[in-house]
């Protein structure tokens, strides 16, 4: 065998036996782990033991491992519904005790749990095994070049083929979407989840509504899509992850409007996966990226909001907050009196019927 | 005159009888051969026969919630629907133990398992074990049972969960498989359809198969010139049509299927050029993509090559001597073509026709990309389900349906052209 050969081999298995210890991150990859990069990994004490990994959502592969016990993930990126299945699932650990001792409190010493009620969240399963990330939204925005005229401002405008005539940009799951679609029957916003829990019929309802702009869709199934639908003219309006439309605003020149009533917010959560190989490590890091501090960093690469209700006022106090000295308020979806006008997603009901909503979601698509 | 025959038995030089002998290095021979296969057949077992197995067993297994809530089931056996409209006390006393002692994970488990029979479980679960939980830690236990649940939650008074909870009883369900052709069970577990607004799986399962026929034929019809033109021309000719159709399959799917989109979206390359010439004017773009145009489009043009390449090869042996001595005897071009090259094809056809009908019926990224609202083919259910609902009962039903599909394909393909007429070249 060569030198150059042997020293190669030793080279790597140096470098694999590195990056075993590192901690791994199950993100979802694009503008969204680049910006945990900088304001979670680069700003810790360590940054170079955090590594990111792609991976597409849904607990499937996290019970994979577990389930074979080939543990490679520490922590997963997930959506709360994922994260009350999997903590109930015993796929996440319960890390209650960790969470009340090393979490870092408000500036009025309120605890890290008691922030996030501040944020107009309830508790849930998920809470036990996870720490908050950020608020993203589904929320309808257009290009004002399509409106010459009166410009759309609400759901109901949305639900309106006639006023502003055009197709509209729908995701194929039906999370966000029934939500939309009792605001524009009627519904005030923040009613939408105790209507949906309480009253029987009302996802017959929400359908109903669809119905009635069925054939003005146009359906997208991957996050950068609706950009492409109202860039390209395609779609007038259509719903969309707001992180892209904020990037298309501060990153390409873009002069898309939100609508922002009737967004629906949902939650993100860092969970550490049961068994994780550096589980300690992990919660230490898990802890960082849960900081007001850090929260609010990350809303200078993207336009997603602190899900901790103390991260907002650092925003406010350091603007311009966003890249090239842009305020970066005006593309947050948590401000107060956005709020107001906002649906929180309840992910326990989800939890519950999400399975068979999105059955009927999709056997309306078809039909 | 009588000749003797010897009974006998013949043997060997060193006294052994010959029959043993030769068993015996025939023996050796088979070990030998067999040792060689060995790995082989190992590799197949792990990564083909286990997993497969694994799949039929998870689509009919319920063992889990079975050993979480075992008394519960037991005693809910006894309940008679038509004499009590709710299960009697016992059901719930064993049900309230079973939540107050039964481990959290496990119990964890057991209601994501649950919530498929009838969405609610969940939280009703959850909800209850944390007032029965309360209620063990302070030892205070209820005089009645059924009373305390109902206090805890009036769902328990629903029968409609109670009757849910039948279809999980035994350790062995066909449910996922009901399921997967939009079937459930009513309250005495009789067979019904599942309700109207949910039936998706059947109109999933005929739009999956009419894709996946389309898209053979189309292959079959835009493959078999190209084969034809690439097995006939000169070599140096052949070769660089050769790397047109090799390119395109050596790309990203996902670009291929991204460069479909801008070509046929309704501000995109081909409306735009139509529109252009005048053909179209601007309000009547065609819509081709989004929908199943779009998803039978890029899927043929995904998959041409899986076609051309069996096609090829099998072209490429067939004497050219043969189409010739056919007109040379008379025959038209057309009828030579038909009665002497065409039937030729045939095992390229098969193996091309095979190929591209297997990977479409399992396909789902592009269709998704593509498809719009028609994009929903059965392969992403099974994604679905297995990442986001966790139930992996039915998407083991929905594989194992798709693995019987292919295998009544294969034994309808073998009944009527024969499978050792397959070539790949």
């Amino acid at each position: 065998m060569s030198k150059l050969l042997k020293v190669f081999l030793i080279a790597s298995f140096a470098v694999a036996s590195f990056s075993a210890k590192a901690v791994t991150v199950a993100s979802w990859g694009g503008a969204y782990t680049e910006s945990q990069q900088k304001a979670y990994a680069d700003t810790y004490t360590d940054p170079s033991s955090i590594q990111f990994e792609n991976y597409n959502g849904g607990l499937g592969e996290v019970r994979a491992q577990v389930e074979s016990g080939s543990v490679t993930w520490d922590l997963v990126d997930a959506l709360p519904g994922d994260a009350i299945t999997g903590c109930d699932e015993g796929l996440f650990e319960d890390i209650t005790t960790e969470i009340a001792e090393l979490s870092t409190p408000g500036p009025d010493g309120e605890s890290m749990l008691e922030d996030m009620e501040n944020n107009g969240l309830e508790y849930h399963s998920g809470w036990d095994c996870c720490v908050p990330q950020i608020f993203w939204t589904y929320v309808v925005f257009y290009d004002p070049d399509a409106f010459p005229g009166d410009k759309p401002s609400s759901m109901a405008d949305f639900f309106d083929v006639e006023k502003f005539p055009g197709k509209r940009g729908i995701h194929t799951w039906a999370t966000g979407i029934v939500e939309k679609a009792m605001v524009a029957d009627g519904v005030k916003p923040s009613a939408v989840p105790t209507v949906l829990r309480d009253q029987t019929g009302a996802l017959d309802r929400a359908f109903a509504k669809l119905d009635t702009i069925k054939d003005h869709i146009v359906f997208w199934s991957s996050g950068a899509k609706p950009l492409e639908l109202v860039k390209s003219g395609e779609v007038v309006m259509s719903i969309a992850y707001n992180g892209r439309v904020g990037a298309a605003n501060l990153a390409e020149g873009e002069n898309f409007e939100y609508i922002w009533e009737g967004q629906v917010l949902d939650q993100e959560y860092l969970c550490l996966v049961a068994g994780a190989p550096n589980r300690d490590a992990a919660i230490d890091f898990m802890m960082h990226a849960s900081t007001p501090e850090a929260q609010a960093e990350q809303a200078k690469y993207i336009t997603y909001g602190p899900m901790r209700a103390s991260g907002i006022p650092i925003i406010q106090a350091g603007e311009p907050w966003g890249p090239g000295g842009v305020d970066i308020m005006p593309h947050m979806p948590n401000t107060p009196e956005r709020l107001k006008v906002s649906i929180v997603s309840d992910p326990q009901w989800w939890s519950d019927n999400g399975a068979e909503i999105n059955e009927r979601y999709s056997a309306w698509m078809g039909n | 005159m009588e000749v003797p025959i010897s009974t006998a038995e013949l043997l060997t030089t060193d006294g052994v009888p010959l029959k043993q002998s030769l068993k015996k290095a025939e023996r050796k021979n088979k070990i030998r051969a067999f040792l060689l296969v060995f790995p082989l057949l190992l590799f197949i077992i792990v990564t083909f026969v286990m997993p497969i197995g694994d799949m039929l067993l998870r689509s009919v297994d319920d063992t889990q919630i079975n050993t979480v809530f075992p008394n519960t089931f037991s005693e809910f056996k006894k309940w008679d629907k038509e004499k009590d409209e709710l299960p009697p006390e016992e059901v719930y006393k064993a049900l309230f133990e079973e939540l107050a002692y039964g481990d959290k994970i496990q119990v964890g488990r057991a209601l994501t398992r649950m919530n498929y029979s009838k969405s609610g479980w969940k939280s009703l679960i959850k909800n209850t074990s944390r007032a029965i939980k309360k209620a063990v830690k302070k030892n205070e236990f209820p005089d009645s049972y059924k009373d305390f649940l109902i206090t805890a939650n009036d769902k328990w008074a629903d029968p409609t969960f109670w009757y849910a909870m039948g279809q999980m009883v035994n350790n062995q369900t066909p449910i996922y498989y009901y399921n997967a052709i939009d079937m459930t069970y009513d309250q005495d577990q009789n067979v019904i359809r599942q309700e109207e607004n949910r039936r998706v799986y059947v109109q999933t399962w005929i739009k999956t198969l009419k894709v996946s026929v389309y898209v053979t034929f189309f292959c079959l019809v835009l493959g078999f010139p190209v084969a034809h033109l690439l097995a006939n021309l000169p070599l140096r000719y052949s070769n660089l049509l050769m790397i047109f159709v090799l390119l395109p399959f050596w790309t990203s799917l996902l670009v291929r299927t991204t460069a479909w989109i801008v070509m046929l979206q309704q501000q995109g390359v081909i409306n735009g050029i139509l529109v252009w010439l005048g053909i179209l004017n601007d309000d009547g773009r065609l819509s081709m993509v989004y929908n199943e145009t779009g998803t039978l489009i890029a899927m043929t043009q995904i998959l041409l090559p899986f076609m051309i390449l069996p096609l090829y090869s099998v072209m490429r042996v067939i004497p050219k001597s043969h189409m010739r001595a056919a007109q040379n005897l008379g025959a038209k071009p057309a009828t030579a073509f038909w009665k002497v090259y065409l039937p030729q094809t045939i095992p390229g056809m098969s193996a091309g026709g095979l190929l591209v009908f297997v990977l479409a019926i399992g396909y789902f990224i592009t269709p998704e990309l593509v498809g719009g609202k028609d994009g929903k083919l059965i392969g992403s259910w099974i994604a679905y389900h297995l990442k986001t609902t966790l139930n992996w009962g039915l998407c083991a039903a929905l594989g194992a349906i798709l693995l019987g599909v292919m295998l009544i394909f294969y034994w309808l393909y073998n009944k009527i052209v024969g499978i050792d007429n397959i070539k790949l070249g």
